[in-house]
């Protein structure tokens, strides 16, 4: 399997308002292949989100390696990474982050505004065809407010995949929704994933839905370590 | 180049959505815009319908442009008529002059079907009608060969033509000069009034006048000439004649309203200056109104930016968005602008002497749509410069 993402030693320090550094990753390493379903344990505050949006090169590492298919990160420019974000990366948020006052249409067809050529110019065809794989096709005009938790977040995942993302970032898929719909979200994600041999990250603090990944880390204190049992 | 252009296709794509989802935000912020824009395009309009209006005003009593009055006084009165008539001739031979005319000012008597009445009678040649921009409500202006008429040919006003009872022009209505001499006439044309209630007036050939006994006394000279030759002409003529007739005193100047410069420029100037202040309020207005908009829009530029939205496309995308608004201002603002200068009763106020009206401005409609574009720049740049420096991380949280 071709290596998407690669970190070696990764940290990430912010500097405080009173000049103190707080260090929220530490020497992180990781290894992200095609196709990989990987789920990251940890609490509130430890870093769990700062590490996604290094994978999502929404942030570069204050040190350590990051390459993105071969590439460090540091020699791609914030454009260029804009871009390679579009086209490679599918986000899922937990609060869904869907476009209020546009149709659940409108929301899936955002990201292929800023795909070039054929997907900008098929963005209806190729959004209508991934409402109706995550089943919503009948909602298609409905706007996020007239939805339910569990549909927005099929419509989040519907967004998520329309570029035929290479990685796929969930970061809490489930945190808003209930256990019923969350499994279901999950095993939608799980599945739609697979089907596209896309890599699926799982930022989540739900046991339950880390154990539906194949390989598991836990983040502590900015620290990434290898669940035991579980390849790392 | 497929990419280049679904690049375009999808900004404006994407910006016209946002109008769509945001219009009534929007509608709002334009308002004042078209409002605007449809104040200053009606400036110019208006402006460019009054100044018509009162260059054809000023053209009918002054001459067209350039019209020059040439006189020449002996140093104890008026000279000789007849050594004046051939200098003037021999004046409209050496320079070429295509349009002149003698003028006149005489009274005569009129037996009309309700009685004898006064007839301010205006003494002319044939080319006065075209210096004066002479507008026939009937019948025609005078010919050369009108002159060789036995019986003389008028041109008539509105209120003599109807004292004398509005006769058929087909059938050639004739009129009898009263007291005196009594002469028959043919009125061929009428002429409107210059003024509500004005007497009854006709003009007349200088020589068919003479032949009907109706004389004019000290009369005025004048010739059309191109308005870049003018100046020279004007000074040319001038030492001519004050060649020919030592001693006396030449007076040769412009009588057209040109000459005199623009009368309304200073009104349209502050017109105009009052209606950029209205558009500036609006532009000033649409700014605000984005500026707090894009406070509301931070989470969704961070997602935007999320899915692959350069900071290039977030500026281009907060900027068209304003402009493409402000161009659709402009269309509305320039519609309403022609709606109003194009309306009949406006016309027939503004420029109360046109039968004619001009078609509207095209500099008019121009300076508005491109103040509305000025507009929607200005007010889209600083927030899509804003909008470009909100952080993606924190936006996804806000």
């Amino acid at each position: 399997m071709e290596t998407l993402l690669s970190l070696r030693g990764v940290t990430r320090t912010v500097v405080l308002p009173d000049d103190q550094e707080l260090h929220i990753l530490r020497g992180v390493d990781l290894d992200i292949a095609s196709g990989d379903h990987t789920a990251i344990l940890g609490r509130s505050g430890c870093g769990k989100s700062t590490l996604l949006n290094l994978l999502g090169l929404l942030d570069v590492p204050t040190s350590g390696e990051l390459d993105f298919l071969g590439t460090p990160v540091r020699r791609i420019g914030s454009n260029a990474r804009a871009r390679l974000r579009g086209s490679t990366v599918g986000f899922v948020f937990q609060q869904f982050n869907l476009l209020q006052g546009r149709s659940a249409l409108d929301n899936v067809m955002m990201p292929l505004f800023y795909a070039k050529g054929r997907d900008f110019w098929r963005r209806r065809e190729l959004a209508m065809e991934m409402l109706d794989r995550v089943g919503l096709a009948a909602r298609a005009d409905a706007k996020p407010n007239m939805m339910s938790g569990g549909e927005q977040q099929r419509i989040a995942i519907a967004r998520a995949l329309v570029r035929r993302p290479r990685l796929i970032l969930a970061d809490e898929p489930t945190g808003a929704l209930d256990v019923e719909t969350g499994q279901s979200v999950m095993a939608l994600l799980d599945t739609v994933a697979s089907e596209s041999e896309a890599a699926l990250v799982t930022i989540t603090h739900d046991h339950n839905v880390a154990a539906l990944a194949r390989s598991r880390y836990r983040l502590d204190s900015g620290v990434l370590q290898a669940l035991e049992g579980v390849p790392a | 180049m497929s990419g280049f252009v679904s690049g375009i296709a999808s900004a404006l794509v994407e910006a016209w959505q946002e109008l769509r989802i945001n219009k009534v935000r929007i509608l709002l912020a334009l308002v004042a815009v078209a409002v605007s824009v449809a104040a200053l395009t009606s400036v110019v309009g208006v402006g460019d319908l009054a100044r018509e209006g009162f260059k054809v005003q000023s053209e009918r009593q002054g001459g067209r442009t350039a019209t020059v009055g040439i006189s020449v006084y002996g140093p104890t009165g008026p000279l000789d008529p007849a050594r004046m008539d051939k200098a003037y001739q021999g004046i409209v031979e050496r320079y070429g002059i295509s349009y002149w005319t003698n003028v006149g000012q005489s009274q005569a008597k009129f037996q009309f079907p309700q009685g004898v009445q006064d007839v301010q009678m205006t003494l002319v040649d044939p080319g006065y009608g075209v210096i004066h921009r002479i507008d026939m409500r009937q019948g025609s202006w005078f010919a050369d060969d009108d002159a060789k008429r036995l019986a003389p040919a008028v041109v008539v006003s509105e209120a003599f033509y109807n004292a004398a009872g509005r006769p058929d022009l087909v059938q050639n209505p004739k009129v009898k000069t009263a007291g005196g001499q009594e002469t028959t006439a043919v009125i061929i044309g009428v002429v409107p009034d210059m003024y509500e209630g004005m007497p009854p007036s006709a003009f007349m050939l200088r020589d068919s006048a003479a032949a009907a006994g109706i004389t004019a006394g000290f009369g005025e000279f004048k010739v059309w000439l191109q308005d870049e030759q003018a100046e020279t002409l004007v000074q040319a003529i001038q030492m001519d004649l004050q060649a020919q007739f030592p001693g006396a005193n030449a007076n040769v100047f412009r009588q057209d309203y040109a000459a005199q410069g623009d009368p309304l420029a200073m009104a349209q100037i502050v017109v105009g200056a009052v209606a950029g202040l209205v558009l500036l309020l609006g532009a000033m207005g649409m700014l605000n109104i984005s500026m707090v908009t894009i406070r509301y829009r931070v989470r969704e530029i961070g997602i935007r930016r999320s899915f692959g939205a350069t900071s290039g496309r977030i500026f281009v995308g907060v900027m068209m968005e304003s402009l493409v608004a402000s161009c659709v201002a402009g269309i509305a603002g320039v519609m309403l602008s022609i709606a109003v200068v194009k309306n009949p009763w406006i016309q027939s106020k503004v420029a109360p002497g046109l039968d004619e009206y001009p078609p509207f401005p095209i500099e008019a409609a121009m300076l508005g749509f491109g103040a509305a574009v000025l507009v929607g720049a200005l007010a889209g740049a600083i927030p899509a410069l804003v909008a470009v420096r909100v952080k993606v991380i924190d936006a996804i949280r806000f």
